[in-house]
């Protein structure tokens, strides 16, 4: 019995798209850690990446390994107002869902409740998978105890089904005292057990031993025009271990997807299609 | 061409010399304010009007709302309001409905009322008053028009079989655990945003986001404004939003400027830093144009909703438990306030509970240690729950506070049953005591969260009555001289525009709110009655009615 069929989907229907939500307080090392998820080689092609944008206020929907998103529209906040900043979510998994996908993992702000962002992933096409929180081994005390923050991070970690504890070499006696399964940073098994994980699933089924090569995952983001010139200076000073280079740039002829695998470089310009929110180039590199 | 005003009584905010009887102006500047006869020096040799059509009135500065939404505005405005609360609206005062049966009635009424088949938009439904909501309810009104009713929070709404076949809503795409209760057409948290994401062709088509513009414009006409702010340029999409506000808000029939606040963590969406914020936002100022300004301001936010009881509270909390929310990691906050208190900006914190203001101040008090300001205008915005101790620390801290007083009418009967108790719900917006404080104070409508009416604003801070009739905290009363200060020269003050409006005095522009009756010496309680006769933007008359 699967997940899927506990949710009560439609057979007639694709199957909805599981989302790994990572949660954690801000500079809990969630970043990191999607970082080297990205960097994987085994990494399921289809696999959607939504970030948030500086730890807070809004989820930017940057997609990375995947297909070039339809534009954005502007839409309503969700929330009061002024405050609303759940929105944008709603609008990315629209988006998300008219690609072929085969999964999301979805980093939550640094003050998001997981559990919160968990119903949030009940959304139509998708199902939420796990709610893995990111607890920070040297500050994880402290803040547990903020006067701002102490209920919130204490929360976050309450609400885990798998806690990944990072900066264990600057508190390398830290202990969580809790029940939910925890893994170190420095475990052999976090990538797979991560992108395996499943809410209420036991670990042992999704453990893979597969040693792979290291690769990383850099953004660069347009702030203004650029010449074409400019744009192939650009290109050739990232070159170092970089193979692979996708993202969406504005030159003075006009915006134009840039795609380069090793040295064969692609350039189209973009026709007939609204503008990404966020212009830039993505940088996979091996490290 | 000069034009000597007369008025009954010119009430100026100008504590140097407080009333008069005339004002005189030439190219949409004040030369005196004062009596008729002490102005012919001006007069020799030039030509002249004596304008008398006020001369049975009275001339006060012209109201300034120092924070409200017009794009918020401009999607709303064009639906059909149902609401409990009555509004004042220029195509006609909405008169409340606070029960189920005659709100069915008005619905059939807008739907009679309606061409056939165009969508029905209803907003202002609230539980409370207008009972159980539901799919087969609005179904019974019409089974052929697509029809909305959205919730007065703006945080839910229930619609139609016809709408979800106009926005291709599947029903069987819906499964139990969503935030979707499809045989109820109830759409709620991120099922809200599904839904809205499939109404967007219809309530944010560029003609109707331009019409609501032009409504909005009506409403700050009406409400007796001659200045705004708009306290979160880019709420929705910067680009679209800055756009449509210099087609619509800019222009000769355009009765009022506006502060154009931009949303801080927007503007540096996307990877950028807060330090290069200030120069992301002073690039902004090449936009100004002579009645949308940018300045050295920008808004940033603490903690959540007061309507969603999202406040974050110091101890004693809610009532139930719960907590509130923050908008942003209290380091990502003190990061922000850094780079623009380091750039000599003038910072809006949105902060609605206790224990926000006090993460604000802590921040704002380790910014004075850092590099000590003066007149640095910092603002904390809504306001919503302090305590006696933070108004010390506001004052110490050279800050100033615009409040949304309406909380107080609207929320405050239910938030001490149902919330957090009579004590502190009779405190909220504790606006006398800032002003004894010397704290520079104003209020505001958040609008839409409230009227876009300064009198009505007034009344509530003078008054302290909530929405069942009881009076709240009635020592935290303004005088009806402090709450027109709050709603003229300080709101100048707040949005930084106070040397050019916002009292009457030689030099300032011509801005004058024009009313029938003395708002100084009225009844109290018929302050939010008064009738705004006409407004004067630089000199030139916009009657309105
Ligand atoms: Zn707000
Ligand atoms: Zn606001």
């Amino acid at each position: 019995m699967s997940d899927n069929d506990a949710m009560g989907a439609n057979l007639q229907q694709p199957n909805p798209v599981p989302i790994t939500v990572i949660g954690g307080y801000l500079g809990a090392g969630k970043t990191t850690l999607i970082n080297r998820l990205l960097a994987q080689p085994t990494m399921p092609a289809g696999t959607a990446v939504l970030v948030n944008d500086f730890g807070d206020i809004n989820i930017d929907a940057a997609l990375i390994k995947s297909a070039s998103p339809d534009g954005q529209v502007i839409g309503l906040s969700n929330g009061c107002i002024c405050c609303s900043i759940s929105d944008d979510l709603s609008k990315a998994l629209d988006q998300l869902s008219n690609l072929p996908l085969q999964r999301v993992i979805m980093e939550t702000s640094g003050v998001a409740e997981p559990a919160r962002v968990w119903q949030h992933c009940h959304y139509p096409g998708f199902t939420p998978q796990a709610l893995i929180v990111v607890v920070d081994a040297e500050n994880f005390r402290s803040q547990s105890k903020d006067k701002y923050v102490g209920q919130l991070v204490n929360a976050q970690v309450d609400q885990a089904d798998l806690l990944i504890v990072s900066k264990m070499d600057h508190n390398p006696a830290f202990q969580l005292r809790r029940l939910t399964a925890q893994l170190t940073t420095t475990d052999p098994s976090l990538l797979a057990t991560v992108l395996g994980w499943t809410r209420r699933h036991p670990l042992t089924a999704t453990l893979s031993t597969t040693k792979t090569a290291s690769f990383a995952a850099r953004t660069w983001y347009q702030q203004q025009a650029l010449s074409l010139e400019e744009l192939y200076a650009l290109l050739d000073r990232q070159a170092e271990g970089v193979y692979r280079i996708k993202g969406w740039v504005e030159i003075t002829a006009g915006i134009m997807q840039v795609d380069r695998v090793g040295e064969r470089l692609t350039l189209k310009p973009m026709e007939d299609r609204p503008v990404p929110a966020q212009l830039g180039l993505v940088f996979i590199c091996s490290t | 061409m000069l034009t000597l005003f007369k008025a009954r009584s010119v009430i100026t905010m100008n504590p140097s010399m407080p009333r008069a009887s005339a004002v005189l102006v030439r190219d949409g500047i004040i030369l005196e304010v004062g009596e008729a006869e002490n102005m012919q020096p001006w007069l020799q040799g030039q030509q002249y009007q004596i304008d008398e059509q006020f001369a049975e009135q009275i001339i006060c500065p012209g109201f300034i709302d120092p924070h409200l939404h017009p794009s918020m505005a401009a999607v709303l405005l064009p639906m059909e309001f149902v609401t409990a609360m009555r509004w004042k609206l220029p195509w006609g005062e909405i008169e409340p409905v606070t029960d189920a049966k005659t709100f069915d009635q008005r619905m059939q009424e807008l739907h009679a009322s309606k061409p056939a088949h165009e969508p029905l938009f209803i907003w202002g439904y609230h539980e409370l008053w207008h009972g159980e909501m539901n799919k087969a309810r609005i179904n019974a009104v019409s089974e052929q028009r697509p029809i909305v009713v959205w919730h007065r929070s703006f945080h839910e709404l229930y619609m139609n079989d016809a709408t979800m076949r106009m926005a291709g809503i599947d029903p069987a795409q819906i499964k139990p655990g969503m935030q979707i209760d499809i045989d109820n057409g109830h759409f709620f948290e991120v099922g809200l945003g599904f839904a809205i994401n499939r109404l967007n062709p219809w309530i944010l088509a560029p003609e109707r986001y331009a019409e609501g513009l032009q409504r909005l414009k009506q409403v700050v006409h009406h409400g007796g404004h001659t200045s705004i702010g708009d306290l979160a340029t880019g709420l929705f999409n910067f680009d679209t939003e800055a756009k449509a506000l210099a087609e619509q808000l800019e222009g000769d029939d355009v009765p009022f400027r506006t502060r154009l606040v931009v949303h801080g963590t927007r503007l540096t969406q996307g990877g950028r830093k807060p330090q290069e914020g200030p120069e992301l936002a002073a690039a902004l100022m090449a936009r100004n144009s002579h009645r949308l300004h940018f300045g050295k301001h920008i808004k940033l936010f603490c903690d959540g909703a007061f309507c969603s009881q999202l406040a974050q509270l110091q101890e004693p909390g809610y009532i139930d438990g719960h907590h509130g929310e923050w908008l942003a990691a209290p380091e990502e906050l003190e990061r922000h306030i850094r780079a623009y208190w380091h750039a000599g900006y003038q910072i809006h914190v949105h902060v609605t509970g206790d224990l926000g203001v006090e993460l604000t101040l802590d921040i704002l008090q380790r910014m004075q240690d850092e590099k000590p300001r003066f007149n640095h205008g910092f603002t904390l915005e809504h306001f919503g729950f302090s305590t006696p101790e933070q108004i010390r620390r506001i004052a110490a801290l050279g800050a100033q506070v615009s409040a949304n007083v309406y909380y107080l009418h609207e929320l405050s009967d239910s938030y001490a049953s149902a919330g957090i108790g009579y004590e502190r719900a009779s405190q909220m917006a504790r606006l006398g005591s800032c002003f004894a404080a010397g704290i520079n104070t104003t209020v505001h409508s958040d609008f839409t969260m409230a009227p876009a009416e300064p009198l009505n604003s007034m009344w509530v801070a003078v008054n302290r009555e909530n929405h069942v009739g009881h009076v709240m905290g009635a020592a935290e009363r303004l005088t009806q001289q402090q709450a027109l200060q709050a709603i003229t020269i300080n709101a100048a003050h707040a949005i930084g525009m106070a040397d050019i409006t916002g009292s009457l005095r030689a030099g300032k522009k011509a801005d004058f709110t024009v009313l029938a009756e003395d708002p100084l010496t009225c009844d109290p309680m018929a302050l939010r009655d008064l009738d705004v006769v006409a407004t004067v933007f630089e000199g030139k008359v916009f009657p309105v009615k």
